[in-house]
């Protein structure tokens, strides 16, 4: 355990030996340190006194980030106003819905043609339990929510080089792989192979732990009975009246499940994130976006390109351009700004702040993920194979399917999330492709996993987020040594402008980043604005 | 001795959201080289090509589109038709290598993974690629530059 380890070694078996050799804390403090498992720091709506009269706050981008921002600073009494790029409030917080258009970089536009209801979340589309900054907002603004299923035990794991590259329920695997792991467990037991580890004392109630946890018989052994048929499900159900015997299935060898590499995907609903309960918007995620605005019209300039930011003692100056009116520069200028501007292109916009901010700004390459919404003409996931909700994971490119968690049961179409894209060679090549191709291709993987694509597919929409002219990717790439280096630099005040966003978060591309953010640098321009007193 | 040196684990991870497959330490945090390592169905996958066409149209078109005709939105992606900026070989290698901006690094020294590993361009692969470009979309450079030459750069970078 203490010399230098391989290269191969698997991020929660290193945090286990982390939490086995240094304890619990120092394994917190590690997985707090990749930010994950980062707890959001939102306890409750910010209280900021009130404004110093007149004033002013500048906002760059209406994001969730922006929006946070300015409803508070603009509910304490600053003259708040904000510049957004899109013609709609919520930037990454967005909904594709039937008759919408969208407009990817490079020229290609797409015209969503989902039926009335049917949506596609290109962006964020589900909230953690413990994301209490977005549930809050979401409360407050009167967004419904309603559950979002993230592990379903009826979907799926799929690789396409194992089991003849027919998909495995998750709960077989997951049953089988327990309870063969609880089986060689209870076997090293009973051998004395444990001695030296555990007391005599313990070794009976760790079998006795292994023999529930694992779904094991009387024997400890994992094997077809009614105790694994418990977890993993029966050839033939149990029902009633005559014929109502079940009828038990055969486990998967622990060979066949180690060789099939599908144990990889077990743990991603353990992960923090996602574990139940989860939610989404009802209708969308732009929901939240939405009722942001609502609040803040008419402060917020639409269709609004920054092209520079400037700062001096007394104020801060954004020149911009409107994309619609067309060319012709124009300004706005407040006290302070808050630049909330993804750094894929806040990179590139001429902004005089020194060099500490301006390396950190320049340091952070955007992840280049994909998602594809293809609707279908009949839900099949539900009709022929029971799946509510939930996702497949699979070694296709297409890296994951996720069903849609409402609309059960309603006969009708219905949306699948039908790609979204981690891989980084997998997302490049996607987004190299044209839309269409890139819901072709969709289509086509998919159909390795459910054959009734072929029949069923009725159209799609795809979104490389790398293209979308808003974004320019999906979020900020950040690594241990360029957070030692420079998040404290991007975070930190440069004179009058202050930076916000899940780019200025340990909550990477989550939405609950962008909040924690926002509130985190509005109580501190609140701080410095009390002081300068009126700002002037 | 209490740190462990890892690498970045890799793959598919298949997750929305947090950091997944980073370096990680107990005492400290390992970054670079990147490298990639089979965990599951979370297999990472390499470009094998070599061929600079294709090695364009399949990573840098995402970006710098067809033709290299770049595109503007909110900010820009640099067109590499008649770019003056590509009349050195050496500026066009360490920008592959190391990135700059929003723009990922692809030499395994600088390469930043996140959920999933790393995509990291061979010295052969840089060589070809650039060598694509800078005799296409109007670019008629005749200084083509070698795998030597670009793992001789790279040897320089940090």
């Amino acid at each position: 355990m203490r010399e230098t380890l391989g290269t191969s070694i698997s991020r929660r078996r290193l945090l286990t030996m982390i939490g086995l050799s240094a304890g619990s804390t120092a394994m917190y403090q590690a997985m707090h340190s990749l930010g994950f498992a980062a707890e959001s720091p939102f306890h409750s709506p910010i209280q900021l006194s009130a404004a110093p009269k007149g004033a002013s706050v500048l906002v760059l981008g209406a994001g969730i980030a922006g929006l946070v921002a300015a409803y508070e600073l603009r509910n304490a009494g600053y003259h708040v106003q904000a510049l957004e790029y899109n013609g709609r409030a919520g930037g990454r917080n967005w909904t594709l819905r039937g008759g919408d258009r969208y407009a990817e970089l490079g020229g290609e536009t797409q015209e969503c043609r989902f039926d009335v209801g049917q949506y596609l979340n290109p962006g964020p589309w589900r909230l953690p339990h413990h994301h209490h900054g977005m549930l809050s907002y979401c409360k407050r603004l009167g967004v419904a929510l309603e559950p979002f299923v993230q592990v379903n035990y009826n979907a799926y794991v799929h690789s396409h080089k194992a089991f003849g590259g027919k998909p495995q329920r998750l709960r077989i695997v997951k049953a089988d792989y327990q309870g063969h792991i609880a089986e060689l467990l209870a076997k090293a037991t009973q051998s004395h192979s444990l001695d030296a580890d555990v007391t005599a004392e313990d070794q009976a109630k760790l079998l006795d732990s292994l023999r529930f946890w694992g779904a094991l018989d009387g024997n400890f052994r994992y094997v077809k009975g009614a105790d694994s048929n418990d977890r993993r499900g029966y050839a033939r159900d149990p029902g009633g009246g005559l014929g109502g015997q079940p009828l038990f299935s055969e486990p998967v060898g622990l060979r066949d499940l180690l060789s099939s590499g599908l144990w990889a995907a077990l743990a991603l609903g353990e992960i923090y994130e996602f574990q139940t309960t989860l939610f989404q918007p009802v209708g969308g995620m732009d929901r939240v976006g939405q009722a942001f605005a609502r609040e803040l019209e008419p402060l917020i300039r639409y269709n609004a390109k920054v092209v520079e930011i400037h700062q001096d003692e007394h104020r801060v100056r954004a020149t911009f351009e409107d994309t619609v009116a067309g060319p012709g520069r124009q300004t706005a200028q407040a006290d302070w700004c808050v630049c909330t501007i993804p750094l894929s292109i806040l990179s590139q916009i001429p902004m005089n702040v020194g060099a500490p901010m301006a390396n950190a700004i320049a340091a952070v390459p955007y992840y280049p993920s994909i998602k594809v919404g293809l609707q279908f003409k009949r839900r099949f996931w539900e009709e022929d194979e029971q799946i509510y909700g939930g996702v497949t994971y699979t070694d296709l490119p297409i890296g994951e399917i996720s069903y849609p968690s409402s609309g059960y049961f309603s006969g009708g179409k219905g949306v699948l999330l039908g790609a979204y894209i981690w891989n980084m060679l997998d997302s490049m090549q996607f987004t190299s492709m044209t839309p269409q191709e890139r819901v072709a291709k969709a289509v086509e993987y998919g159909s390795q996993i459910h054959p009734q694509y072929r029949g069923a597919f009725d159209n799609g929409i795809a979104v490389a987020w790398h293209r979308a002219p808003f974004a320019m990717g999906c979020f900020g790439i950040w690594t241990g040594a360029t957070r030692a280096e420079h998040y404290d630099n991007l975070c930190r005040f440069d004179g009058r402008i202050v930076l916000a966003g899940e780019h200025a978060s340990y909550l990477p591309a989550w939405q609950e980043g962008a909040v924690t953010s926002a509130l985190d640098a509005i109580e501190r321009l609140h701080r410095r604005a009390l002081a300068a007193g009126a700002g002037k | 001795m209490n740190a462990y040196k890892l690498q970045p684990v890799a793959g598919r991870c298949l997750r929305g959201g947090v950091a997944l497959c980073l370096a990680l330490a107990a005492t400290e945090i390992v970054d670079a080289p990147a490298r990639a390592a089979t965990v599951g169905i979370l297999d990472p996958t390499t470009l094998s090509t070599t061929d600079g066409r294709q090695i364009y149209e399949q990573i840098c078109q995402g970006c710098h589109m067809s033709g290299g005709r770049g595109a503007a939105g909110a900010g820009d992606y640099p067109a590499l038709a008649k770019d003056p900026a590509l009349a050195s070989r050496q500026y066009v290698a360490l920008t592959i290598l190391m990135g700059r901006r929003n723009m990922p690094a692809f030499g395994a020294k600088h390469a930043k993974g996140f959920i999933s590993a790393p995509l990291t361009l061979n010295e052969d692969q840089i060589a070809s690629v650039i060598n694509y470009v800078r005799t296409h979309f109007g670019n008629r450079y005749t200084d083509l530059i070698t795998a030597a030459e670009i793992a001789a750069l790279d040897q320089g970078t940090r």
